[in-house]
């Protein structure tokens, strides 16, 4: 038995339109324009000068001049990076004119592989919003190759932050919030879903990650990365509902799933339950699988209630029968049998909700600590591969370039809040990431990163980095020194990286990421681990172990194998070992 | 604002709905001392007009022949040009229900006439109205909405493309302000690309002039009005019903220089949209002399440069295919025999 979790991660090699096919789009959620909540350091940057400090200090509320939002960049001063992802970063910051502090995201658009009609469809889905419960979009504009989005700043974070905090900070074996405060956060993040579905809007990822809070107990809903027109361009008469998949799997509604029927407002009212269940038990139900499995486990189970995945029967007794109703409500599998957000607003449930001010005394006083929360930062900006464009100058502080020659990873899906929610040790992290393409620079950092230090300390090395993105494959074999080099390494037992391309049951191509460490792992070991995280139908777990053998054996020379699957071919499908159908190829990763 | 009361079991009929909105906007518009009172007037009737239009959650939209009244009421007292015309003075939610009314009445057919295209036609005040508004932050959004729903109507889109108005837009795709922008240009290419038989027309009759134009936004300053304008322009020239255009394109060399440019931009989205147009060039069985010129003073440069040119997309086979056929057809370019 391995003593440790492996990591397997998962990218489709294909190219980007043929990714926007249905199946599993929304565990990418690489292009949304928030992929994480805002978080916030209250502190201003070292390199800010006294007199600025001084601005801000005699306060941001001076409301003689109403100067709009100004689309200079030299306008604006940029703090604590606050969150990090694929194709942007998030800053807090402060505009000058107005002399008022701000959110700023940057988003890359060398690295934004959608289309920029979806861009403006998402920028166009804030800017037509105005309620005090969804996040306020004040202006945007380009900066070189960059959008900047300029958003108002709410500083205590996302309900996750403060989730995770209290997790660590207290025993919250029987609950992590009151019942009044789960109802405040409810009824708010109610209204701002009524205004949105009024506006013929989805916001189609609803969960404690996407909603924020503000110093004053604002709540306020994030994140319209995969929001959408439900009617588009604001007719509500033309489309009455949705065929695209995306959100995050544990909080996604089974008609989304099925992708059969299309789904309408009623899918955010399911997420809406399960971050309900988030909110007293801290995790999404389902939370420890892996996504195929929670696709799964949805589809096939009775709806999710506080106790499932519980370990003692009566753990969550705390919560009462009108909680346990408005969850009931929520997580019906007949969309139609939902209530909408109107309806729940009048839940009896609600009437348990207070003020904004109960808010500050609950959750912001409690909030992670100042020290925290920069902390939490700087290891955001450490994450490696967590940006290719971060880079610590001489003096230490870590600054976002944009005019870096290098071509940024793209497999990095790091720092999307769903994968901090997974497990401390999670058996598989999957990333869909958009293209394969060629970031094998990332495995630099992988090989020499543990090729000094012992086994168990390489092994504790993954173990911390458990959400670090595993450098894609070249696409090119790689060049015979560097296989020799980790031929080298293997002897110094480095994991060897491996990848398994194959079609999975939606019919696309899937690169599954993971290691081997020699003396450690067993080829057949570690298809039984493939076929267990339902990576990997159980008829293919000999040949697959067959051949990873194979090509354990052949290093360095043999560095790549195709082979036929016992699980062949689905439909009409024609085997080919050239496109993969009915065949997969094992290689060694650079 | 949602002013509960409102939904649902109105008895007003069209006119009286009608004519109190136009009170409300008359006094809008002085300006007097009641302007919340007026705006909220108004609100409350833009609110009960789109719930006829479109219904509520508890009520269905109106029959055909209320809606029919409607709009009727709508065309005879002016309110719409009103509406239009004033649009900034109408609060945040009004604005986009002004917006939703508009486009539900556009789409409303008899039979195969659409009675608010033909009425539009005979006020094209209205369009030019709409186009103005990109000049404005506050109501931009909007009237692109509109506009976008006005250009789907061929008679709408040619009323536009014919105007001097229409060159407004060049200036517009390029504003500082990211969603403003975008919006015009997507507008913009509605208008070029929608009717394809009516775009070509107008492409070939306004090819100077429209061209000088289009120069301005492939060298623009904004790297995205750059990338949109780059890749459109592609499109455009690939559309058969463009082909005299695109064969007129294609016959000068400036814009094989700047394609040749724009193919070694830093940005390697504008890199791949440029070799999509510069294709075109290589691809054309007549090239003018000029072209051939260019093309075989740099014919080893090429070669070696599309043999490195975004090796990575390995699994775009089109493009590779492309690439392939496009070094081999310049490798094996020769001069004119005399």
């Amino acid at each position: 038995m391995n003593s440790y979790k492996r990591t397997f991660s998962l990218d489709i090699p294909t190219k980007p339109s043929l990714v926007s096919s249905p199946s599993l789009e929304g565990f990418r959620r690489r292009n949304s324009l928030t992929e994480f909540g805002q978080r916030f350091n209250d502190h201003l940057p070292s390199f800010q000068s006294e007199e600025l400090r001084a601005d801000l200090e005699n306060g941001c509320t001076d409301s003689t001049k109403k100067v709009g939002w100004p689309n200079s960049k030299d306008d604006y001063v940029l703090a604590e990076v606050i969150g990090v992802g694929a194709t942007a970063v998030v800053h807090s910051a402060f505009c000058k004119p107005r002399n008022e502090k701000c959110a700023i995201k940057r988003i890359n658009l060398e690295k934004w592989n959608t289309s920029m009609e979806e861009l403006l469809k998402e920028i166009q889905a804030m800017s037509s919003c105005h309620h005090e419960n969804v996040v306020t979009y004040f202006t945007s504009f380009v900066v070189g190759e960059e959008l900047w989005l300029i958003l108002r700043l709410l500083s205590g974070g996302s309900l996750l932050d403060i989730i995770k905090h209290r997790m660590k900070a207290t025993d919250c074996r029987h609950g992590v919030f009151d019942e009044a405060t789960i109802a405040t956060v409810l009824r708010e993040v109610l209204k701002g879903l009524e205004y949105f579905h009024n506006n013929g809007q989805i916001h189609r990822d609803i969960k404690a990650g996407n909603i924020l809070l503000g110093e004053d107990g604002t709540i306020q809903i994030a994140d319209f990365g995969v929001s959408s027109w439900l009617a588009t361009g604001g007719d509500l008469s033309r489309q009455k509902s949705r065929h695209t998949f995306v959100g995050t799997p544990c909080w996604m509604a089974p008609e989304v799933m099925e992708q059969v029927t299309g789904y309408d407002f009623k899918a955010d009212i399911w997420s809406l339950g399960i971050t309900a269940i988030e909110l007293a038990t801290g995790t999404a139900p389902y939370h420890r699988y892996p996504p195929m499995k929670v696709l799964l486990l949805t589809l096939q189970n009775d709806p999710p209630c506080l106790e499932t995945g519980t370990e003692e029967r009566d753990q969550y007794r705390a919560y009462g029968k009108s909680f346990r109703k408005l969850i009931v409500d929520c997580l019906q599998k007949d969309p139609t049998k939902r209530p909408t957000a109107t309806e729940l607003l009048k839940h009896p449930f609600l009437k348990k909700a207070k003020d904004r001010r109960y808010l500050v005394q609950t959750l912001i006083a409690q909030a992670p600590s100042l020290e925290a929360r920069s902390q939490k930062a700087r290891s955001y900006r450490k994450a490696p591969g967590a940006s290719g464009r971060l880079h610590r100058t001489e003096a230490g502080d870590w600054i976002w370039s944009s005019d870096s020659e290098d071509e940024a990873h793209s497999n990095d899906d790091s720092d999307d809040e769903g994968q901090s929610e997974k497990p401390p040790n999670p058996l598989i992290q999957k990333e869909l990431s958009q293209q394969q393409q060629s970031d094998s620079r990332a495995s630099d950092t992988h090989l020499s990163g543990s090729s000094t230090s012992s086994c168990a300390s390489a092994i504790s090395e993954h173990e911390d980095a458990g959400h670090r993105p595993l450098p894609a494959a070249p696409p090119f074999a790689p060049d015979p020194l560097t296989t020799q080099s980790q031929a080298a390494l293997v002897g110094e037992l480095d994991p060897i990286n491996l990848v398994l391309r194959m079609r999975n049951a939606k019919r696309e191509l899937n690169d599954i990421r993971f290691e081997f460490s020699v003396g450690r792992d067993s080829a057949d070991g570690i298809a039984s681990e493939l076929v267990a995280a339902g990576l990997v139908d159980g008829r293919d777990l000999v040949v697959i172990a067959a051949n990873l053998q194979k090509i354990l054996d052949g290093l360095p020379i043999t560095t790549s194998v195709t082979f036929g699957l016992s699980s062949g071919c689905v439909g009409n499908e024609v085997p080919d070992d050239r496109t993969l159908v009915g065949f997969a190829q094992l290689s060694i990763a650079e | 604002m949602i002013k509960m009361p409102l939904f649902g079991k109105s008895q007003k009929s069209p006119a009286e709905v009608v004519k109190a909105l136009k009170e409300a906007m008359l006094s809008l518009e002085k300006g007097d001392k009641k302007v919340e009172k007026a705006q909220e007037d108004v609100s409350k009737n833009l609110l009960l007009i789109k719930n006829m239009l479109y219904g509520t959650s508890d009520s269905e939209p109106q029959t055909d022949i209320v809606v029919a009244q409607l709009s009727q009421e709508l065309y005879n007292s002016g309110l719409l040009v009103h509406l239009i015309q004033h649009l900034s003075r109408v609060d945040f939610e009004g604005k986009k229900d002004v917006a939703q009314i508009f486009n539900n009445i556009l789409r409303r057919q008899i039979g195969t006439r659409s009675p608010t295209v033909e009425y539009i036609c005979t006020r094209p005040e209205i369009l030019f109205t709409l186009v103005q508004g990109y000049e404005h932050q506050d109501i931009a959004l909007n009237c692109g909405t509109m506009l976008r729903e006005c250009a789907r109507y061929e008679a709408l889109a040619k009323i536009l493309l014919y105007s001097e108005d229409f060159y407004n837009f060049f200036k517009f795709v390029e504003v500082s302000t990211f969603d403003i922008a975008s919006d015009a240009f997507s507008t913009f290419k509605e208008l070029l690309t929608k009717h394809k038989i009516l775009c070509a027309e107008f492409l070939e009759a306004n090819y100077d002039k429209v061209f000088a134009h289009y120069q301005g936004l492939l060298n623009s300053e904004n790297y995205v009005t750059r990338r949109q304008s780059l890749k459109l322009l592609g499109e455009l020239l690939l559309d058969r019903h463009n082909f005299t255009v695109m064969t007129r394109y294609i016959s000068n060399p400036d814009n094989l220089k700047l394609m040749m440019n724009m193919l070694k931009e830093k940005s390697r989205n504008i890199q791949f949209e440029a070799f999509h147009v510069f294709k075109v060039f290589v691809a054309n069985p007549n090239k003018p002399k000029p072209i051939l010129d260019i093309l075989l003073r740099n014919q080893e440069k090429l070669v070696e440069f599309l043999t490195k040119f975004h090796t990575d997309r390995s699994e775009d086979e089109q493009f590779n295919d492309e690439k392939a056929y496009l070094i081999k057809q310049i490798k094996e370019l020769r001069p004119p025999e005399n």
